[in-house]
């Protein structure tokens, strides 16, 4: 397909036979619903010119290659983890993306964006009324019940100025087509809009699926939006080149994956409530270097959590003090707490009015008709119309009594239910709105190869940035399965769509490179959070104990089904090894005498025991998806690897064969682990810390099986086996040809400086680690990790192989499991001085 | 009436605290009738920093963050507080409910002077649909608003337990409702709950009150304790009114005000947070002394029979 043929406009007489076809039958297969609005079809019938060359061109694909394109572009999706997760679920779902965008002509766009952006300064200008002189409300436009209800009403930020100077940063509308075809809004999100980061990823998704329809029809990017936005919140900053911080609730948020993907692509700290203190009216990110200041907060928390001693004090995702750090202008947080008032439904029935009082403009873009029973005209008027309505909560109240939330059809109640309502309403009218009811308009979504109308919904985001209001051009929508719909939530059956703008134009190739001037050259990696330093501290221990399990499960296959060896020492040294996974927790202690086989199967798949292989991949892996920003896409697709196979292994009992095959495939994608996190992170604090955490947990297990297998009594077999167990019989064999003997294998195993495996090359590299960390203490003194370290290390590289007692052996264990501790209390948040937060209790 | 109010509050802990953040809300209000003379807070450890404010309902607040470790944490309030309010009007004189609910929604004001900030549900103050019954039964088409809201107050008091061992502060306000047993804060928040179920916007009021020895006992220092009541918005006339469902009585001249909010946690006299493993021990010790003894006869427990906090 050649580009110059893609214009608007083209016909299908121009397309190949088959693809002529397909076309033709698409568009006779396609029955949108009578009386609803639907984007391929106009309310004549025809089809709208975009869709049309857009589907021309995408029949043009022959079916089995489009199969395969879509499909490989959403394999993406799975290998780079894009998912989200419904409330209290454990796990994570992946992301379904329809093949098809929704396609907005230039005309269409126009209309929209002018519509959004009116909006967004109309909400900007109520929020800076409302927290500021509350004029509307004095002077009567709007009442001041409609305002309080709202649990994201703040009055302890009223009058305060919010630091940037702006309410929001972000504001998006959702949006569908009304009745007569012009667009509306159905919801405002001032909150903390969501899905900005979805758009980005399934734009990447479709843009890697159908390049050449991409490049060729002037789809508008999405690039400058985003720039835009990083520039604008940059902005809000007392200094240039500001730290700025995106505020998850964390990893068991809904939008986990969106917040950890906008931060590493915008290149924010992501950071949770804990990681930052409060103190003389300014944040601080706790990091391994200690404090430093978070002048930017991109908030995804909603502002009632943010601050456990001022608002919600049930509340573990905030930062005590912060309400008083804005006060102060001491951080900028945005959107601003309070601004989620502007979403309350009470208010939607206000905004003409407002607009004009405000902006001095007629609304460009209408709501869905709503009206606020708190006003005696209006409440007669709903309870009139009562039963051709839908009623909603006119305020965003997070029902914990199990009340229903979203907007119910009056129509679909029974009698009594209604009655209810009624009653409720009588009762507390301000609780309420009466809305028309709406349908949602429909778009064309590819289902078994036929084309259907789905209802969808339109997300589209408006930011301030230093040249002005912005509008991302596309946005994020999302499909409904079914086809009567009247709200959709991302829970259930709905599917995401990317929004492709057509300009009529090609566009530019934009370049996101800033203009030489001011950028200035720079090689610090940055200030290391200490909880991420914590999780990859303990990545690394988990995926080394992993490996260290791994192989004694490989001996326990290999070496005792040998019969030779098997006949006249087996019995013992399997008890030595069943021991060693006991001690780990990889094994029952009952398990203790069961024939080989079983045992490397349960230390293998045994799900209840706390030390198995796939206990401790897991855990790695819940460790890495809570810091999904700081790890590449590569090391996280080959540990979902390492997880799904484990997991299809532990579904049979496996042969010897196959456990075997089993051991030796998850060694070999840790080493891929291992060898992406040597030679693909940057050597930042980040690294040290998964580096130390399998420095340290190596150390511990070398000196363990070194105990174990090469006592004074230690047989040739045995020798062996710790050679083995510590990958080190290559090199062994290459030193020494007379064959095993203690003394060698000893010093091989421990003191041997130039053996990767040795506690002594632990040890020396542990020592860089903390050489090269940051120092919190400036009297010069050293600090406890090394306090303990040092002397180990001088111990170790004095040692003599041939007196190296099982007791020594166990000392040196012990003063790694002290090391680990101190570094824990020196970096991490649950060192011993940052104790848990607790609210001071008791009827004071 | 002039009051000499001392309010000394004193958390232990086993393990040393080494950082604490704490808001205090010990200064009594100022209104139209009462008048804070003095008023002076002392905290020991000695804090690091020390801000005063306002906090959103007009509470002047004092936040203070200590980071000496400290075993120990004492806050010492002293005031001087003259109290004048009019006697309390007479119930039948006032608008009926539904006009005030009305009134409520049209009010041009998000402060805590208008009813809008205290119409909707809180944490504590959840209308459920049992207490909302209860009240219910008090509030007859077109009744005048302080009769029906004294005659729910003196329902609360003849039909609840008062019972100290019963609830701790963080007791839910439904269960102290279906057990009928609490303290004022209970009887307070199931007041409150009541009312916005009906519409009706109300206030918690976090306070003391002046308490009358047995007769031919001296009074015990350190043997009174804060109180809690519930103020109710009664038309643009008559404005905030007193109830004290404890003691089923007005709010008059025995009651001084220290904060009011929507409920408990908007008026907490110390809220903070601090690092620590969590045990904790608080004792606290309140006198309220009215310094023109003789002023004193012609006084609330005359009228009540009973008073407690």
């Amino acid at each position: 397909m050649a580009a110059d043929t893609a214009t608007t406009g083209r016909r299908s007489a121009d397309l190949e036979p088959t693809a002529a076809k397909r076309l033709s039958a698409w568009l006779r297969g396609y029955t949108p619903v009578p009386g609803i609005p639907d984007e391929l079809f106009d309310t004549m019938r025809r089809p709208r010119g975009d869709w049309l060359s857009f589907l021309g061109d995408f029949a043009e694909y022959p079916d089995s290659e489009f199969k395969s394109r879509f499909e490989l572009a959403t394999r993406h999706i799975r290998d780079t983890g894009v998912s989200y997760r419904i409330y209290g679920e454990e796990n994570e779902r992946s992301w379904p993306l329809n093949p098809l965008p929704l396609i907005l002509g230039k005309r269409e766009w126009e209309q929209i964006a002018a519509g959004v952006e009116q909006r967004a300064r109309l909400i900007e200008a109520l929020l800076q009324d409302l927290y500021g002189e509350a004029s509307l409300v004095a002077d009567g436009h709007l009442p001041a019940a409609a305002v309080t209800g709202s649990p994201d009403f703040i009055p302890a930020l009223r009058g305060v100025k919010p630091p940037g100077g702006r309410y929001m940063q972000l504001y998006a509308a959702d949006l569908g087509r009304g009745p007569d075809g012009r667009w509306w809004v159905l919801d405002d999100r001032t909150q903390a809009p969501s899905g900005a980061g979805y758009a980005l990823e399934n734009r990447l998704v479709l843009s890697r699926a159908y390049p050449n329809l991409y490049n060729a029809m002037n789809v508008k990017r999405l690039a400058p939006f985003f720039d835009g936005f990083r520039r604008g919140l940059a902005a809000t900053a007392e200094r240039a080149d500001p730290r700025i911080c995106l505020l998850t609730p964390g990893p068991f948020s809904e939008t986990y994956f969106e917040q950890a993907h906008l931060a590493r692509y915008l290149g924010f700290l992501l950071v949770e409530g804990d990681d930052l203190i409060a103190r003389d009216g300014k944040v601080y990110v706790r990091t391994v270097a200690g404090l430093k200041r978070a002048d930017v907060i991109l908030r995804r928390v909603d502002a009632d959590f943010i601050d456990p001693l001022e608002l919600n004090g049930a509340s573990h995702l905030g930062t005590p003090g912060m309400l008083e750090a804005i006060r102060a202008g001491g951080v900028a947080v945005l959107n601003m707490p309070g601004s989620g008032v502007a979403e309350s439904k009470a208010l939607l029935g206000f905004l003409p009015k407002l607009c004009r009082q405000l902006l001095g403009q007629d609304l460009l873009m209408p709501n869905v008709a709503t009206w606020w029973c708190g006003q005696p005209v209006e409440r007669e008027l709903v309870e009139r119309n009562f039963d051709s309505l839908a009623i909603s909560p006119a305020f965003n109240v997070q029902g914990d009594d199990g009340a229903p939330s979203g907007p119910r059809l009056m129509a679909d109640l029974s009698p009594q239910e209604r009655a209810e309502v009624r009653a409720q309403l009588a009762d507390r009218p301000g609780d309420f709105v009466g809305q028309e009811v709406v349908r949602l308009s429909t778009m064309p979504v590819l289902r078994d190869g036929r084309l259907e109308p789905a209802p969808f919904v339109l997300r589209v985001y408006a930011t301030w940035t230093p040249d002005g209001l912005k509008i991302m051009p596309g946005g994020f929508c999302r499909t409904s399965e079914q086809l009567d719909v009247r709200a959709i939530s991302m829970g259930e059956n709905a599917r995401t769509a990317d929004v492709w703008v057509i300009d009529d134009k090609p566009v530019e190739r934009v370049s996101l490179l800033a203009s030489q001037d001011d950028v200035k050259v720079r090689r610090i990696l940055g200030h290391l959070p200490s909880r991420a330093a914590d999780n990859l501290f303990w990545l690394g221990r988990y995926l080394e104990r992993a490996e260290a399990t791994l192989r004694l499960a490989r001996s326990l296959c290999t070496s005792l089904m040998d019969s030779e060896s098997a006949a006249h020492a087996g019995g013992e040294t399997l008890a030595c090894l069943q021991h060693l996974l006991i001690d780990w927790g990889a094994l029952d202690e009952a398990k203790l005498g069961a024939a080989a086989l079983e045992s490397a199967r349960d230390a293998l798949h045994d799900q209840a025991a706390y030390g198995s292989v796939i206990y401790l991949v897991r855990a790695a892996r819940r460790t890495a998806s809570t810091m999904r920003e700081r790890l590449s896409a590569d090391f996280w697709a080959l540990l979902l690897n390492l997880e799904n196979d484990l997991n299809e292994g532990a579904q049979a009992p496996l042969s010897e064969a196959e456990a075997l095959q089993q051991v030796e495939s998850a060694l070999q994608l840790l080493a891929a682990l291992a060898g992406l996190a040597q030679e693909n992170m940057n050597r930042g604090a980040g690294w040290r810390f998964l580096d130390m955490g399998r420095r340290l947990e190596r150390g511990i297990n070398t000196c363990r099986i070194t105990r174990t297998f090469a006592h004074d009594e230690a047989t040739t077999d045995d020798l062996d086996l710790l050679l083995d167990l510590a990958d080190s019989q290559i090199t062994y064999r290459a030193r020494y040809l007379v064959g095993m003997a203690l003394t060698p294998v000893r010093d091989m195993v421990m003191l041997d400086p130039f053996n990767t495996r040795s506690l002594a090359f632990q040890v020396d590299t542990l020592k860089e680690h903390l050489a090269a960390l940051p120092s919190l203490l400036d009297d010069g003194m050293l600090e406890e990790p090394k306090r303990i370290l040092l002397p180990l290390a001088a111990e170790v590289e004095t040692a003599d192989a041939a007196h190296l007692t099982a007791a020594r052996m166990q000392a040196f264990e012990r003063t790694l499991l002290k090391l680990s501790s101190a570094v824990a209390d020196r970096y991490f948040l649950q060192g011993a001085h940052a104790v848990p937060t607790v609210k001071l209790g008791g009827l004071a | 009436m002039i009051y000499a109010l001392r309010h000394r509050t004193i958390y232990s802990y086993e393990e040393p605290v080494t950082f604490a953040r704490c808001v205090l809300r010990l200064t009594p209000r100022t209104s139209a009738t009462q008048t804070v003379l003095a008023n002076a807070i002392t905290v020991s450890p000695w804090p690091a920093s020390t801000s005063n404010g306002t906090g959103p309902f007009g509470e002047k607040t004092r936040t203070v963050v200590i980071d000496t470790p400290h075993a120990k944490l004492v806050i010492d309030a002293a005031s001087r507080v003259d109290v004048h309010a009019p006697p309390p009007p007479d119930p039948r004189q006032s608008e009926p409910w539904e006009r005030v609910r009305g009134e409520s929604f049209s009010s041009r004001s998000l402060g805590p002077e208008g009813p809008a900030a205290f119409l909707y549900p809180t944490r504590r103050t959840r209308p459920v649909a049992s207490i909302t019954d209860y009240a219910r039964r008090s509030f007859a088409t077109g009744r005048p608003i302080v009769e029906a809201a004294a005659e729910l107050m003196t329902r609360i008091h003849d039909d609840f337990r008062y019972d100290p061992e019963a609830t701790t502060v963080g007791t839910p306000t439904e269960e102290a409702f279906t057990q009928r047993h609490g303290v004022c804060q209970d009887f307070a928040h199931v007041m409150i709950a009541g009312l916005k179920g009906l519409g009706l916007p109300a206030a918690y009021v976090s306070g003391y009150l002046r308490t009358i020895p047995p007769p031919g006992k001296p009074r015990l220092a350190g043997a009174d304790a804060t109180h809690a009541w519930v103020s109710i918005w009664c038309g643009e006339v008559q404005g905030w009114i007193g109830f004290d469902p404890t003691n089923a009585i007005l709010v008059a001249n025995d009651h001084i005000v220290l904060a009011v909010g929507r409920d408990y946690s908007d008026v907490a006299p110390i809220d903070g947070i601090i690092l620590a493993p969590g045990i904790q021990t608080l004792k606290v010790e309140v006198d309220v002394v009215p310094e023109d003894a003789v002023a004193a006869q012609p006084d609330a427990a005359d009228r009540s029979g009973r008073l407690s906090a």
